[in-house]
């Protein structure tokens, strides 16, 4: 317990800032991040908590944003979704009082979950990556992303659980990991099925290998996701519901194979 | 007079020195006290008759307690932060539900504040908070205060308006445009404009507004 003077903490003591002493892209605290804006910034809706300066706000669509969009957004339906912040000023984000963190990329790429990015860089390009929900920034540029807890960074290779993945970086995509000795044979099915005999909840991991950094919150709260847009309905092309493996009527991703073809009918 | 102090950052300890030393909490707010002390609830904020109409009519209802007695009452609520704010005097607009405890000598009113409350749907109205003493601010994230001058004035989403101190005025700003009602607004279409001399108290999260979405 740490005890204050009662006078220890009268308004004066609190740091009051103002248009010239807010951080310059960089947090106010965990909570908020102050954007230098001259220019151009893309963010999500509603997250702007307040600004100084000259900045309006634009919905993507046509208009004379249709250039930028065109640079900078690789997928047109998922675009309802974001907001241009245009002028000079400074501009505060947050995002239901959730941990934020600014990244810088150089030359480089991270997919994030499609819930926790929250503004970029126009310099930066968002691509729908191919793993259905997450998204995919590449080029030089900062972003800004919200987590549930503290961001942490771990090395591959790494098995991770998917409720506390936020995001990687570098590395290549990763893969589904099962608890073998646990899930097999007819028991293992029921279990995976309906949780009864046991299941202790952490069978099933993503598995990132190679070089590269992988994103973790602290807690196994997701953030909620945003649409990410359709995918071209084409062969190949996975997350476009018309899947291959999933069968008919489809499968969640993580989700295991029916019990049918586990048992071989 | 009643002292403030912060035990953390989300719990507020009130010492009470005896005497008819009394604050004014959100009903239910109290966690933890040592000492003795009386709880009474007040009907409809607490500023008689009139007050309870006016809080009635104008939407910005508070259930409040007071709290009587000797020694040291803990107040928190749902985890918020708190800010704990110093009153010489002035006066401090607070929304209602942003408000945990008030001095029991300072005085509670409500103010029109024009149509910012309209969009944010808890009402045209804020509570004043006005006389010598502490006041304790919640809200959802540890409160941002920022500083409006002359030549910076400041522009709030509602949603993360929590309060303000200070000479300002405030004006409602809109940028509903045609294609707002084509469904590419921009989500940012409602603002407050703070102008003036004063500070602003920012959380960095923000309520279900009715114009959060548009």
């Amino acid at each position: 317990m740490t005890s204050q003077t009662p006078h220890g903490s009268a308004p004066q003591d609190y740091q009051v800032f103002d248009a010239a002493t807010l951080p310059a892209n960089d947090n106010v605290n965990p909570y908020a991040f102050s954007v230098d804006l001259d220019g151009q910034w893309f963010l999500q809706k509603g997250k702007m908590i307040a600004y100084y300066g000259q900045i309006d706000f634009h919905g993507i669509g046509h208009g004379r944003l249709d250039r930028l969009v065109a640079g900078s957004f690789h997928s047109p339906l998922h675009a309802a979704d974001w907001v241009v912040a245009e002028g000079r000023g400074k501009l505060l984000l947050a995002d239901r009082a959730f941990d934020i963190n600014s990244f810088d990329l150089e030359e480089g790429n991270l997919t994030v979950r499609s819930g926790n990015l929250l503004a970029f860089d126009p310099a930066l390009s968002l691509k729908q990556s191919i793993i259905p929900g997450f998204l995919t920034l590449i080029g030089t540029g900062k972003f800004v992303a919200a987590s549930n807890g503290e961001v942490h960074f771990v090395e591959p290779p790494v098995r991770v659980d998917p409720q506390a993945l936020v995001g990687w970086a570098d590395c290549p995509s990763p893969c589904h990991h099962y608890d073998h000795q646990y899930m097999r044979g007819v028991m293992g099915g029921v279990r995976a099925m309906t949780g009864l005999g046991g299941a202790s909840g952490e069978e099933h991991q993503f598995e990132f290998v190679g070089a590269g950094t992988v994103l973790i919150q602290s807690t196994e709260m997701l953030l909620e996701d945003r649409a990410t847009g359709q995918v071209p309905h084409q062969a190949g092309v996975p997350g476009d519901g018309s899947g291959g493996a999933g069968g008919p009527g489809g499968q969640l991703p993580g989700q295991l194979g029916g019990l049918q073809r586990r048992l071989g009918l | 007079m009643a002292q403030f102090r912060l035990q953390g950052t989300k719990v507020l300890a009130a010492t009470l020195g005896g005497g008819g030393d009394t604050v004014k909490a959100k009903n239910g707010s109290m966690v933890a006290y040592d000492g003795e002390m009386a709880f009474k609830k007040l009907s409809g904020g607490g500023d008689g008759v009139r007050g309870m109409v006016t809080r009635r009519l104008t939407g910005e209802q508070m259930t409040v307690m007071e709290v009587k007695g000797q020694g040291t009452c803990y107040f928190a609520d749902r985890a918020s932060d708190i800010s704990l704010v110093r009153l010489a005097g002035e006066k401090l607009h607070v929304e209602a539900s942003n408000l945990l405890c008030t001095d029991g000598g300072l005085r509670t009113g409500t103010t029109f504040t024009g149509l910012r409350g309209a969009s944010q749907g808890n009402g045209l109205f804020t509570t004043s908070v006005e006389g010598t003493g502490w006041a304790a601010v919640m809200s959802d994230g540890p409160a941002v205060l920022l500083r409006v001058t002359r030549d910076t004035p400041l522009q709030v989403d509602p949603g993360a308006y929590v309060a303000h101190q200070g000479d300002l005025r405030q004006s409602f700003q809109s940028g509903v445009n045609f294609r707002t009602f084509m469904g590419e607004g921009s989500g940012e279409s409602f603002q407050v404009r703070f102008e003036g001399d004063g500070v602003v108290y920012v959380q960095p999260s923000e309520r279900n507004t009715l114009g959060g979405d548009v």
